[in-house]
């Protein structure tokens, strides 16, 4: 299989980190931006994934799903809910919140705007006492969360001090080595600035997305 | 009143074959359904409590066999609730079909050649846009049209939903 990513495309480093934690063999095949890939799709849709029967995988949930069911890891009730959650929930507040701090340079609006998805994980991880989200061990939730929210909370400063279950499960994603792996190919060393160029070829979010809590 | 979505997973559970039914509720302005558990903590969200139910009704094949029918069930259950439930406007409606009807212009289901869960919930999200439809967009749409009208006539699915005439003959044979 051959999964196709482009550098500086925050969607690449869940997928990364999959392919890394569950040792699977596939061929990294970097385009440009809006390279089409997916046949049937009338926009560019990156990182996506192609079998070896030619399929294509074009949500990066489902790719790292079945990467982790390639290895007998089969989902469960609670990391299907974190994955719909954060497709549903937390992508929506996080696209609004990496423009405003990497395009525009609204750091305090874009952790305004993502506040109240962290405070829900906080509380979630707080409540079930895990030290990831789904289990004892690490899951698929673990790197789809970590992923979409890695640009955003590596800069430590970057939400209040209060939410301390939250950090401390995201230091300890961090630190697995597959982890590392894909910060290193997605973005280069650069940190948030890496993403620039991708975020600035999308649409500026709509204000509907997501307003800051007002109190 | 209930929501849409509870009746939608109403519905599901008949298909399903499921005799209790469960209690919902719902959360937030999107209407988030929620499924109460008796053994355990509350289920949050469509895709997630819709896998739960095909599970209980010990119907695992609908979440797809291999490991890649899997994944492409979960693709198209991810699709409803993001893409086609998400959509603001026109555009992101005719997107919406324009990339469905190219998808299925050579497969039978979601998932190819077997019947799954994606078919049931993508056919509920789009049985409001199907009813505004014009027929001859529904034409523009052949593929969708095809594929959405075969579920709609699968046994146990329709349920609640009024069915959406699809024509079998063209009337405008200039559309493309």
């Amino acid at each position: 299989m051959r999964l196709y990513l482009t550098e500086g495309n925050p969607h690449c480093l869940k997928v990364v980190a999959a392919v890394e934690l569950t040792g699977t063999r596939c061929e990294l095949q970097f385009v440009g931006v809006e390279e089409r890939v997916v046949p049937f799709l009338a926009h560019s849709k990156l990182p996506c994934l192609q079998l070896d029967n030619g399929n294509y995988l074009f949500s990066t949930n489902a790719i790292c799903q079945y990467l982790f069911t390639l290895r007998g890891k089969e989902p469960s009730d609670l990391t299907n809910q974190w994955l719909e959650w954060e497709g549903t929930e937390l992508q929506a507040a996080l696209s609004g919140a990496l423009y405003m701090a990497v395009v525009q340079g609204k750091r305090q609006e874009a952790a305004g705007a993502l506040q109240k998805k962290c405070a829900y994980i906080d509380q979630s991880l707080t409540k079930r006492s895990f030290p990831f989200l789904a289990a004892d061990a690490i899951t698929v939730a673990d790197i789809v969360l970590w992923g979409a929210l890695y640009p955003l909370l590596s800069d430590s400063t970057f939400l209040p001090g209060d939410l301390k279950a939250l950090r401390s499960w995201f230091e300890r994603v961090c630190a697995v080595a597959a982890c590392r792996k894909a910060v290193e190919s997605i973005l280069k060393g650069k940190g948030l600035q890496a993403l620039k160029p991708y975020l600035q070829k999308q649409p500026a979010p709509s204000q509907r997305a997501e307003t800051p809590a007002s109190n | 009143m209930s929501d849409k979505v509870v009746l939608e997973l109403l519905s599901l559970e008949k298909s399903l074959g499921l005799k209790k039914t469960n209690k919902y509720s719902t959360q937030g302005d999107k209407q988030v359904p929620v499924l109460q558990t008796n053994n355990g903590p509350s289920l949050i969200g469509l895709t997630t409590i819709a896998a739960h139910l095909v599970q209980e009704a010990q119907q695992k094949q609908l979440l797809g066999s291999t490991a890649e029918e899997k994944a492409i069930v979960q693709q198209w259950l991810e699709y409803r609730v993001t893409q086609v439930d998400g959509h603001r406007g026109k555009d992101e409606t005719r997107t919406v079909l324009k990339d469905l009807n190219q998808y299925l212009e050579d497969k039978v289901y979601l998932a190819g050649d077997n019947f799954t869960l994606a078919d049931i919930l993508v056919y509920y999200g789009l049985h409001p846009i199907l009813t505004e439809l014009a027929v001859q967009e529904k034409e523009k749409y052949v593929n969708v049209s095809r594929w959405f009208n075969h579920i709609q006539h699968y046994p146990g699915i329709r349920q609640h939903l009024p069915p959406v005439v699809v024509l079998k003959n063209r009337l405008y044979t200039s559309v493309h």
